[in-house]
């Protein structure tokens, strides 16, 4: 299990660490909310969207991850952007596309562009928003105190803690493989011939291990009750509680009513 | 349904393997995702409700750790899983011809699943080298959703076909008192 957030939280994670009024608020509350505005984007105007694109990255600027907002919206957004642009902007035929001699533009390729990119926008800035300021511990320690069983709980979080060894383990099979004359440089077939002899013993190093980490946690009797007790569970205020069911409710009354109109 | 702890920690490693694989793809250099290898492993030696259940939570924790639009794709991730199982199950990932024609039915199913998602939510482009080839079928006048359906087939075919083929090399290699241990793999392949 992982434990409280340290100094190194978010190395490789996207999470920054905080004390915002975003990072106090209890994750499920966030999963929640995120859940809503994420399902709400579908049903909004592009105006709608845009607002919340600008609300969800004003509380991470808040929240103090500006810089991972930016970095992370350049990063996905760019080559979306570029190839919305030229398969909408330039390249589909449209009634009012107009040529313009070397290339032809069509206004509504570039509304529809629009939409498109302030959508994924808006849905990217939102899950930033969740994953910035909730370290996955705590959102194990939210998912735990709310009776969620142990052996859910072990599938999010072994991942999250087994991911840094794994790269580390794959740094090395990479290098000693270079040792031996193993060509990540060379043409294509010689690429794709290095491809095997760095997967498969990754693999089977990772399968190894398998029967021991079953022993361990056989051992400690992980599941020997249906729940955990957490100690330091995360604080979970009663209006946040409202919140959600409020959230809960207005979500498939939203989607009925979008497939109604 | 309840995993025993064996395959609950398998389908933890998957996880983990589908992630880190795709940094091995950027150290190749080659086009490949190659990110549902440890999904098809678990879904040969545990069945499709494990193989599913690991192929969605590698999208989730895949958007939590660094990219959120990996959420998006997460029922491409969950047929791969049941696929690729109920094949196994019907004894198709017995050798290495059936193992190629499931990664082409899992190839084109999994692209007829992503298709709808790349074009309604992201207006046909995926920010990835595919999008070249959506463009050059659009710029030679083939609709939208058939240029993404044939970029995304032919790469997704390669791929999957790959995946498969990958899972089978280790699962084929694996000594069999770490296979005997699998009911699941041993009823598939008795």
């Amino acid at each position: 299990m992982i434990g409280q957030p340290g100094p190194h939280a978010g190395k490789s994670l996207l999470y920054v660490p905080g004390d915002s009024f975003i990072h106090r608020l209890n994750p499920l509350t966030k999963l929640v909310g995120l859940l809503w505005l994420a399902a709400t984007t579908f049903m909004l105007p592009p105006e709608g969207m845009a607002a919340i694109f600008v609300a969800a990255l004003a509380f991470g600027v808040i929240a103090g991850a500006g810089r991972a907002f930016v970095r992370r919206l350049l990063f996905t957004l760019l080559p979306f952007a570029i190839a919305l642009f030229v398969i909408h902007g330039l390249l589909i035929e449209r009634a009012d596309t107009i040529d313009y001699g070397l290339f032809s533009l069509s206004a509504d390729g570039l509304g529809y562009m629009g939409r498109i990119l302030v959508r994924v926008a808006a849905l990217l800035t939102v899950s930033m928003l969740f994953v910035t300021t909730t370290h996955p511990a705590i959102l194990l320690k939210a998912l735990d105190s709310h009776g969620v069983p142990p052996g859910i709980a072990y599938l999010i979080s072994s991942p999250l803690l087994l991911l840094e060894p794994f790269s580390t383990r794959a740094r090395a099979i990479r290098d000693a493989q270079q040792a031996r004359g193993l060509d990540l440089n060379g043409s294509w077939r010689a690429r794709a011939k290095a491809f095997p002899a760095l997967l498969i013993p990754l693999v089977t190093l990772a399968l190894s291990d398998l029967d021991h980490r079953a022993s361990v946690l056989d051992g400690r009797a992980f599941r020997a009750r249906p729940f955990r007790v957490v100690l330091d569970a995360p604080e979970d205020r009663p209006y946040e509680r409202w919140l959600r069911r409020t959230l809960l409710v207005a979500l498939p009354l939203q989607i009925g009513l979008a497939a109604w109109l | 349904m309840k995993f025993d702890t064996r395959t609950l920690v398998l389908m933890a490693i998957a996880i983990v393997i589908n992630i880190v694989v795709g940094q091995l793809a950027v150290w190749v250099k080659l086009p490949l995702y190659v990110d549902a290898v440890g999904t098809v492993l678990v879904a040969i030696l545990a069945g499709p409700i494990a193989g599913a259940v690991a192929g969605v939570l590698t999208n989730v924790i895949w958007g939590l750790v660094s990219d959120p639009v990996a959420m998006a794709f997460f029922p491409v991730s969950l047929v791969i899983g049941l696929l690729a199982g109920f094949l196994a199950k019907a004894g198709w990932f017995r050798t290495i011809g059936k193992t190629v024609v499931s990664g082409i039915v899992i190839g084109i199913i999994s692209t007829i699943v992503a298709v709808p998602i790349i074009v309604y939510m992201f207006g046909g482009v995926t920010g990835a080298g595919t999008d070249f080839a959506t463009a050059y079928m659009v710029a030679v006048g083939t609709e939208l959703i058939n240029s993404v359906a044939i970029a995304n087939l032919a790469t997704n075919l390669v791929d999957k076909i790959l995946t498969c083929v990958i899972a089978w090399i280790i699962v084929s290699r694996m000594p069999g008192r770490f296979t005997a241990s699998f009911p699941f793999y041993q009823k598939a392949n008795a």
